[in-house]
């Protein structure tokens, strides 16, 4: 078993006389085997968070519940919780059966034969079965890696913790092992909790993705949901790469007006905006599409100003013909498609794609249709 | 300084005509200036070791009649000398261990689990630092100034007839002297042994302290399992800096000990006195005795030289 709640969690550092606030108030529901990304930017306190829930780092007020028993005062060693860390933090001293039995050395009074068999398991079912009597400085990363999580399914806790452990292995290696923890998480079905600022493995790995941002947990929900139907401007940046285009723009009647286009909003758009005028239009590059039909309400001309090839399809920079000087803005096109920097081409975005958040508090105000 | 002189280096000899390049190629002035520096501190560091070495195999006679650097001849050879300073300082090498090998294998481990304390324990760093503080201040304190304080404790601590166990088994009561420097090596060597591990242990890999945590062991278990089986480098640092400073120390053997005609003298007392006579100083003698006195901290050196290099690059 292990159910995980986070309940206002909030840690404050001290710093010099003032105080930095590294999660704010952070709610989170975990149910038993549940895997859940933790994702953000670079100090947004995700790997805080992580701590708190380890026990590396104390709780300035809020809960950390795991299995409904509040453990904010209990030491790491006693909450039957495995870390894998991103430096892998093997012991060097140690041969791989060595680092592995550890673990249940110290937090049981398992007998000597029980422990290796344990060992040798987890060692088959992460593949290391060959490297038990190796020292960790004779292994590739990718097998440290293997090690570590072994480490962790070896003592079979109720909850694993990953703070960025595929960070230090090449984007090769880092698709193969994101699969293998796939697959590891289903076969154990172990209460997980992964933190990642790489929204690729946010988007593939997780039943539910949390979503932090400078403390503040900004929505937790499906990778699909986060994708399609963000709770704020800054989740719908995050998630998605290349990231949502976003335009300021201000509502004049039922038109959007911005610097070098205006985009007429029909009446049920208009009714989720309500009467904020102050907005911003998002849109994703893969919503935007050529057109043969020439400008229309919907459609605009603008000229390509930078095109990158990736085979499948080209991430096209492209900017307002009206606006020369205007930004520019990202359109995914079919890699068939012949494009070249400075054609001039009509592109359509359709308003079932378009996202509408409030310009101040950045609140979704109007997410995209998926009826269709 | 040497960035600066080299391109001075390069330009000579972009200079030179190419045609002499080749036969000169790799050769600079810089390099030449500084291969013969090297040379000469080579020499001044090892003549007067080598001097040392053949005066203590030379007769009274060779060392008065030769250049100090000058070899023995066949008839001023002689190992007669090696044997008077090893039959003289025989049991000052047995003391001067009895104190120096216990004394620095106590400082080195408490030094070890100290500087584990202010750096892996959860303590607030405010209480960490003032503990730091005084270790640190602990070692700017000269010897000269402890000296009177030290004597004065040790008349107060009845350290003699706590080991009258001892005395008993027919041991001589002047090793209440060894005791006593024990003890004093110990307390003084502790402030550098701290420092110095602790800079190491503040290297140490912060998230496997952690991930030990997490496998469920505590602060004691972590230290007797991973962070003293990783010391080893830092180990070898310390035993040789401290065997060497407490083997060659002087002045508490004097202050605590006293006299060399003591069953309990170390070597350093009986070296200071050998080879002094009213007839004048003999010379070969005391070099011998000086090499004598010092094979022990060379072979410690030696024994842990690998793991030293390890040590003192991290």
């Amino acid at each position: 078993m292990g159910t995980l709640e986070l309940d206002g969690v909030t840690k404050v550092f001290p710093d010099g006389d003032g105080e930095i606030v590294a999660v704010d108030g952070v709610d989170v529901e975990m149910r038993d085997g549940e895997f859940l990304v933790v994702v953000g930017p670079s100090g947004c306190g995700k790997s805080t968070t992580l701590r708190m829930v380890a026990g590396l780092e104390r709780v300035t007020s809020g809960e950390i519940r795991l299995d409904g028993a509040v453990v904010n005062d209990v030491k790491p060693q006693h909450r039957n919780i495995a870390m894998v860390f991103q430096s892998y933090a093997l012991y060097p001293h140690m041969t791989v059966r060595e680092n592995m039995a550890f673990g249940l050395e110290e937090s049981t009074d398992l007998p000597d034969d029980e422990i290796e068999a344990r060992v040798a398991d987890a060692a088959d079912t992460m593949g290391i079965g060959e490297l038990l009597d190796r020292k960790p400085s004779d292994l590739s990363g990718g097998q440290r890696q293997r090690v570590a999580l072994g480490r962790a399914i070896v003592r079979d806790p109720a909850v694993f913790l990953m703070d960025e452990p595929l960070s230090n292995l090449d984007a090769k290696l880092r698709s193969e092992m994101r699969t293998e923890l796939q697959r590891l998480q289903d076969e154990l079905d172990v209460t997980t909790m992964y933190v990642t600022h790489d929204q690729t493995e946010a988007m593939t790995m997780g039943d539910r993705i949390a979503i932090l941002d400078a403390g503040e947990l900004q929505q937790v929900a499906t990778p699909l949901e986060c994708y399609h139907e963000p709770a704020n401007r800054f989740v719908a940046g995050f998630i998605g790469d290349p990231s949502m285009n976003f335009f300021d723009v201000e509502r004049d009647g039922d038109t959007l007006v911005g610097d070098a286009f205006e985009y007429p909003l029909s009446k049920s758009t208009l009714d989720d905006v309500g009467g904020a005028t102050d907005l911003v239009l998002g849109v994703r590059p893969e919503d935007i599409s050529p057109t043969d039909a020439g400008a229309g309400a919907h459609a605009f001309r603008t000229v390509v100003e930078v095109v990158e090839p990736m085979g499948d399809e080209n991430t096209v920079y492209l900017r307002f013909e009206d606006a020369p000087d205007g930004e520019t803005f990202i359109a995914t096109i079919d890699g068939l498609e012949r494009l070249a920097a400075g054609d001039t081409v009509t592109v359509e975005v359709p308003e079932t794609t378009v996202h509408l958040f409030d310009g101040r508090s950045g609140e979704a105000v109007h997410n995209r249709d998926l009826t269709d | 300084m040497n960035d600066d002189t080299r391109p001075d280096g390069d330009t000579t000899e972009a200079k030179r005509p190419s045609a002499t390049a080749g036969a000169l190629s790799g050769v600079d002035g810089y390099r030449v200036l500084l291969y013969l520096g090297l040379l000469g501190v080579l020499g001044f560091f090892l003549v007067p070791i080598e001097s040392g070495l053949v005066t203590s195999f030379k007769t009274s006679g060779g060392v008065g009649g030769s250049l100090p650097f000058a070899p023995p001849t066949s008839e001023t050879f002689t190992v007669e000398k090696w044997r008077i300073a090893f039959d003289a300082l025989g049991r000052g090498l047995v003391n001067s261990a009895l104190y120096a090998i216990p004394a620095t294998v106590i400082s080195a481990l408490l030094g070890s689990l100290a500087a584990y304390g202010i750096t892996q324990s959860s303590w607030k760093p405010r209480y960490k630092a003032p503990v730091l503080a005084l270790f640190v201040a602990g070692i700017f304190i000269p010897y000269q100034a402890v000296l009177v304080p030290l004597s004065q404790f040790w008349s107060t601590v009845p350290l003699g007839e706590w080991l009258g166990f001892l005395w008993a088994l027919g041991i001589s009561d002047d090793y209440t002297g060894i005791v006593e420097l024990v003890v004093t090596h110990v307390a003084y060597g502790l402030p550098i042994c701290t420092v110095l591990f602790r800079s190491y242990y503040k290297n140490m890999n912060e998230e496997m302290i952690e991930a030990a945590r997490l496998d469920g062991a505590s602060l004691r278990r972590i230290y007797r399992r991973i962070v003293l089986p990783l010391s080893g480098p830092m180990f070898a640092v310390v035993l040789i800096y401290q065997f060497t400073q407490i083997w060659n120390d002087l002045l508490f053997t004097l202050v605590l000990v006293q006299t060399e005609s003591s069953p309990a003298a170390p070597v350093v007392l009986i070296l200071a006195g050998l080879g002094e006579s009213l007839e004048g100083q003999d010379f070969a003698l005391r070099m011998a005795g000086a090499f004598i006195a010092a094979l022990p901290t060379l072979a410690v050196y030696i024994a842990f030289g690998e793991e030293f290099a390890e040590g003192v690059a991290t």
